[in-house]
Parts: C-alpha cells; structure tokens; sequence
C-alpha cells in the first residue's frame, strides 16, 4: 500500500496485460513491508525515512523526488508533501473485505490513489470506511468487518504464503503459480511472461 | 512447502525498482532516464 515501486508497477503490469491483449485474472495479495509503523506518525514520509534509515533530510527528499517523476512517467501524480505514513494492515484487512464481495480490484486502486495522490489517510478506520462508503459498500457493515479484523487472518496467510514463495521486496507478480516477477519492470516484461503462459497452457 | 508454493523461475531484469523493507530502491538507470527526459525538456 505505501511501496512507490506497487503503484508503478501495477501501472507497468496494467500496460502489459494490454499488451499481450487475452485474458488475464488478476488477486493481489498482502504483503507488510513496515509492520511496526504506527497508525498516527507523528510527522512525513521524509521524516519517517530519515528517521528509520538514518539518511539527510535533502537525500531522503531528493529520492522522493525522484520516485515522483517516474510516477508521472506513468500518469500518477503522487503528493508525497501531503501522505499520511501509517500503519496498514487495517486497509489491508479492507481490500480483503472488498475481495470478499468480488470487488477486490476497485478497492485496491481506490486505496493506492488515496494513499499517494490524494493525501488521505489509510490507516484509521473512519477514514477507511469512508473510502468504502464513498464506493457504495454498507457503513455497518464495513465499519463492523474493520472493527473486528475479521480479515485480519486473511493479510497474515498472505504475508506467510509469501514468505513461503521467498519474497522479500515488492511490487512482486506470481505468475499462473510458475513464474515469479519482481520490482516495477517495463510493460513489455509482463507482455512477454504472459504470452509464455498462454503458449504453455495451450500446449498443454 | 506445498503445491501452490512451487519454487519459481524468475524472470525480467534484476535491477527493476522494488521495496524491501522501510526502503525503497531507486535504480540508476531510472534516475539516468528521468534527467535524460529533463534534458529533452529542457527543464535542466
């Protein structure tokens, strides 16, 4: 959810798919990449990363930057002066309850867009039943899916299923369970690996 | 290990832009790219 690579990637993969232009059924699965954040930081995305890597305040605003224009490259306007870093498992926990009416897709780019281009929070659970509300789902009922982690399990099996896999970074593609994909590679990656499943399970 | 986590090949180049961790990694050739685009903009 807070992983700059994941939205550009998703972006790359979104090409990609087009590109190879047959069907393709996508799940995106959890995966925490800062467990231990909490919910309110007191403070940025250049704080909390100058804090937690012990690097200058210009470099960690200098990579930002960066990471910025790449966005751009790909149509996303991320707003890193106005992010909430948080903790979110609880979004997590969100896009599997959406995952769980069939809606999994939508959810995820909401909450990506929410998080990166729109400067609202991803963390809290009125700010995330907000979102879902905004999206047509039932107040109650989300706010008592949230309330209770009932998903809560459902973001750890993903987590361990890819610990399981060995992944350690993401944005990471698991491709038709054989073929393993990792960072934000270029459409034509994706194209490619697609097509060589298409042609196997043809052969097969 | 069971059957839905068969070892996997992996595939596409090793230097793609992932995170890992708290960090998040920026590949020389995508910082290179971007000032090339500056470049073509004249924006530096």
């Amino acid at each position: 959810m807070q992983c700059p690579w994941c939205y550009i990637g998703k972006r790359k993969f979104e090409a990609g798919a087009k590109e190879f232009g047959g069907d393709v059924e996508v799940e995106y699965h959890s995966f925490e990449l800062s467990p231990d954040t909490p919910v309110d930081f007191d403070g940025t995305p250049v704080d909390y990363l100058s804090q937690r890597k012990g690097l200058p305040i210009a470099q960690v605003e200098q990579m930002l930057e960066r990471v910025t224009g790449i966005a751009k490259d790909v149509g996303l306007d991320y707003d890193y002066d106005h992010v909430h870093q948080t903790n979110t498992v609880i979004s997590h926990e969100l896009i599997h309850f959406a995952k769980s009416k069939g809606r999994q897709l939508e959810m995820k780019e909401r909450l990506l867009k929410a998080y990166f281009v729109n400067g609202e929070h991803v963390g809290r659970i009125p700010d995330l039943v907000a979102i879902a509300v905004e999206l047509g789902y039932d107040e109650a009922e989300v706010t008592e899916a949230l309330e209770s982690h009932r998903f809560l399990a459902d973001v750890k099996a993903d987590v361990a299923l890819a610990q399981e896999y060995g992944i350690q970074g993401v944005p990471f593609f698991v491709i038709d369970g054989k073929y393993g994909v990792s960072g934000a590679q270029e459409a034509a990656t994706f194209a490619n690996v697609l097509q060589q499943v298409a042609s196997e399970r043809d052969a097969n | 290990m069971d059957a839905a986590t068969t070892p996997l090949t992996i595939v596409g180049s090793p230097d793609a832009a992932a995170c890992e961790g708290d960090f998040c990694e920026i590949p020389e050739h995508h910082t290179q790219a971007q000032v090339n685009r500056q470049l073509d903009a004249d924006l530096v």
